[in-house]
């Protein structure tokens, strides 16, 4: 079975392709962009023959069908991550149109994993506590979330849309925080950082992280597993600390942060004090908070891996191990 | 097709429907704007080429139609001003499209690809009796509607240099996003990276040299030490520009590379001199001294500090009133332009300067590319 990865450069990526060298999977194509930085691959691929680079772009439907060749089954990993929304956009869900309409011309087309995010969910309107799982209502008012949750949403939809009508093999992975040496080194559902200071608002809400490794082999799982089709499967580890239990461990063993701590009621507060001066000085500052994206992010919810589980996948490093692992390469 | 109702009855006040076409970017800035005079104009529909981006413009700022075929938005929505905010490389072909359908156009900078390019759309404006302006949205800025006023008060005497400095910084996302990708567009405009930019620093210039042609000697180079072996190593990063006319000169600088990036004008007359700082939005003047010996060589920098603190005491009571904005120039623009609409008045810029400054470019790319590796046999 030929797999490709898009993204493959990635944080993401490259644990996606050590996961299925790991399984055995080969050959295996990276799509790589002229942008990117592939440097740890080409190495990788020096001492596995089964590993290829395949240098091109999602730009077009002919681009996209270059890079597929004769893959069975398409990791699709590329996003935008940041920027400009027409950035965000082009990079997140016009790439994705350009993957559909490339694949959609093979006679057979491959089956294809795709990798969303916690941000589809419509968070914003549940109550304190709630699980979320991959029976939680997706987003009803997308203009109202941040940037990339908006590009996340109309890229799982567009992805539907096709099933719908072209009826390809998807399965949808929705991981929550992902984290592991070279990530992110505080999610901002813990906090942001604001010139120095840090705003932790994230308290008590438990954090769904996923460690890197662990949300990668639940990406090959899906691939590999029969029975996927049309479904979507959450992905976030035992044993999940609180965001204040993840700030207090990052301050130990990593370095100490000038930290506040704002209650949710307070940071509801702000971020209507914000979003009225946004309106008032006809966005003079942008609107970095309103009440609904701060009741998305930093509401408060419970989470599930077990409809994941059921596919046999477990975390093969705990979140003890994965913090350990995290905070020791951002000390050194 | 029919015309537009704004064209048929110019004196009704209703806002102007504007559609915009090409949903990048600066799409957003045109849209955001636009919502902020709501009784001049509304934004009726979006388009692009790519139905997802139209889409998302739409959805995010609740634009009521979106579209993926200009010449059908053309036909339904029936617009009275069209926003071409596209790659420089359709500018051309949607204003003469747009003119034809009756509407007045707003065309982002640069203007067109070429001098010939810009003539036709300001030919068919001028036949179609439809009025055309292009994204100088700097030269409405705050500070340069004061740096105009102190001219035209006499403040400066007879102006007769003019320096405008550009600094643009490649690391940024779109300077990374050219210089990824070969079949980027802006490898494929006559000037390429000066051809998407230095509008912005010649309009200050020509705003002063009044001269139908004046002399222009540029001077280009690429400083960046990395190669790609393709389209891109073609690309020049510095560019100097002297410009001669009969009593005014002016001396342009576009630098990738000197920091910090400054974006400034100096105009110097024959009274004073006149700085404008475009990022720190700050107009000062220097003048002679007034007294005289080592006194008179003290005295300047307290008035200079004093006027830099007056700047900013100025600009924080514009921010404390909520004006203080990015997008003050281009708002400015828009709003001149749609007076010059609804009232058939001159438009903000002249087809004169849009003309001249189109030339001006022409002429530097023409000496820049004598210049360029490619000449040299390096691509």
């Amino acid at each position: 079975m030929t797999a490709l990865v898009t993204g493959a450069t990635g944080f993401l990526g490259g644990a996606v392709v050590a996961r299925l060298l790991a399984h055995g999977t080969e050959p295996i194509r990276c799509l790589v962009r002229a942008s990117s930085r592939a440097a740890r691959l080409e190495r990788l691929a020096e001492s596995h023959a089964e590993l290829s680079l395949v240098h091109g772009s999602l730009a077009s439907p002919e681009a996209a069908l270059a890079a597929i060749g004769d893959a069975d089954l398409v990791y699709h990993l590329a996003a935008g991550t940041g920027g400009a929304a027409a950035d965000l956009f082009l990079n997140t869900v016009v790439a994705s149109k350009n993957l559909l309409e490339g694949l959609l011309r093979r006679p057979q087309p491959p089956k294809v994993v795709l990798v969303s995010s916690f941000g589809v969910y419509g968070t914003a309107g549940l109550a304190r506590g709630a699980l979320v799982d991959e029976d939680t209502a997706l987003e009803a008012h997308p203009e109202r979330r941040d940037l990339y949750s908006q590009a996340k949403l109309r890229q799982e939809k567009l992805f539907r849309e096709y099933r719908d009508r072209h009826g390809f093999p998807l399965t949808v992975v929705r991981p929550g925080v992902i984290y592991g040496p070279g990530g992110t080194p505080i999610s901002s559902r813990v906090g942001l950082n604001l010139a120095g200071l840090f705003l932790h608002l994230g308290g008590r809400n438990l954090l769904p992280l996923t460690y890197v490794d662990n949300c990668a082999e639940a990406l090959v799982v899906a691939g590999a597993r029969g029975g996927t089709d049309g479904q979507v499967y959450n992905v976030v580890d035992d044993d999940l600390p609180t965001c204040a239990d993840y700030l207090r461990r990052y301050q130990r063993e990593v370095r100490a942060l000038r930290a506040i701590r704002l209650p949710y009621p307070v940071s509801q507060a702000l971020s209507w004090l914000c979003e009225r001066y946004y309106e008032h000085s006809q966005g003079q500052l942008p609107a970095f908070f309103t009440p609904y994206r701060t009741a998305a992010s930093w509401g408060g919810n419970r989470f599930s891996n077990a409809k994941l589980k059921s596919l046999g996948w477990q975390p093969i490093v705990s979140t003890d191990e994965g913090l350990r692992r995290t905070f020791a390469a951002l000390a050194s | 097709m029919k015309q537009n109702s704004q064209s048929r009855s110019p004196g009704a006040r209703r806002p102007l429907r504007v559609a915009i076409v090409g949903c990048g970017k600066i799409a957003d800035g045109h849209v955001d704007e636009i919502r902020k005079m709501p009784e001049q104009a509304q934004v009726v529909a979006v388009c692009d080429r790519e139905g997802l981006m139209a889409e998302q413009l739409a959805t995010r700022f609740a634009v009521p139609a979106h579209y993926d075929d200009f010449a059908h938005m053309l036909e339904q929505e029936r617009p009275d001003v069209v926003h071409v905010t596209t790659p420089p490389q359709s500018h051309a072909a949607l204003a003469l499209q747009a003119l034809a359908a009756g509407c007045h156009v707003y065309v982002e900078k640069p203007f067109a690809l070429d001098g010939a390019q810009a003539a036709q759309i300001v030919a068919a404006a001028e036949s179609q009796r439809r009025k055309i302006t292009v994204g100088y949205s700097s030269l409405f800025d705050p500070p340069i509607l004061r740096l105009r006023e102190m001219v035209a008060e006499g403040l400066l005497g007879e102006p007769l240099h003019v320096e405008s400095f550009y600094g643009y910084n490649l690391d940024g996302p779109f300077g990374k996003a050219l210089l990824a990708d070969p079949g980027h567009w802006v490898h494929g405009l006559p000037g390429k990276l000066f051809h998407n930019i230095i509008d912005h620093m010649l309009n200050k210039i020509v705003d002063f040299v009044p001269d139908d042609v004046p002399q222009v000697t540029a001077l280009a180079s690429a400083l960046r030490p990395e190669r790609s072996g393709d389209e891109r190593d073609t690309m020049m990063d510095e560019l100097r520009v002297l410009v001669r006319g009969q009593r005014v000169t002016g001396y342009g600088t576009f630098s990738s590379h000197i920091r910090p990036a400054a974006q400034f004008v100096r105009v110097y007359g024959t009274r004073n001199i006149a700085h404008v700082d475009l990022l720190a939005r700050t107009v000062t003047l220097e003048s002679s001294p007034k007294l005289p010996s080592a006194i008179g060589r003290l005295v300047p920098p307290f008035e200079q500090a004093s006027a830099l603190v007056g700047q900013g005491l100025s600009n924080l009571g514009r921010f404390l009133r909520s004006d203080f904005q990015y997008f003050a120039g281009l708002r400015h623009l828009m709003s001149l332009f749609f007076d010059s609409i609804v009232n058939d008045g001159p438009a903000p810029i002249s087809h004169r300067d849009i003309l001249r400054i189109s030339w001006m470019m022409d002429e530097i790319f023409r000496q820049v590319r004598a210049q360029s590796p490619a000449a040299e046999g390096i691509a």
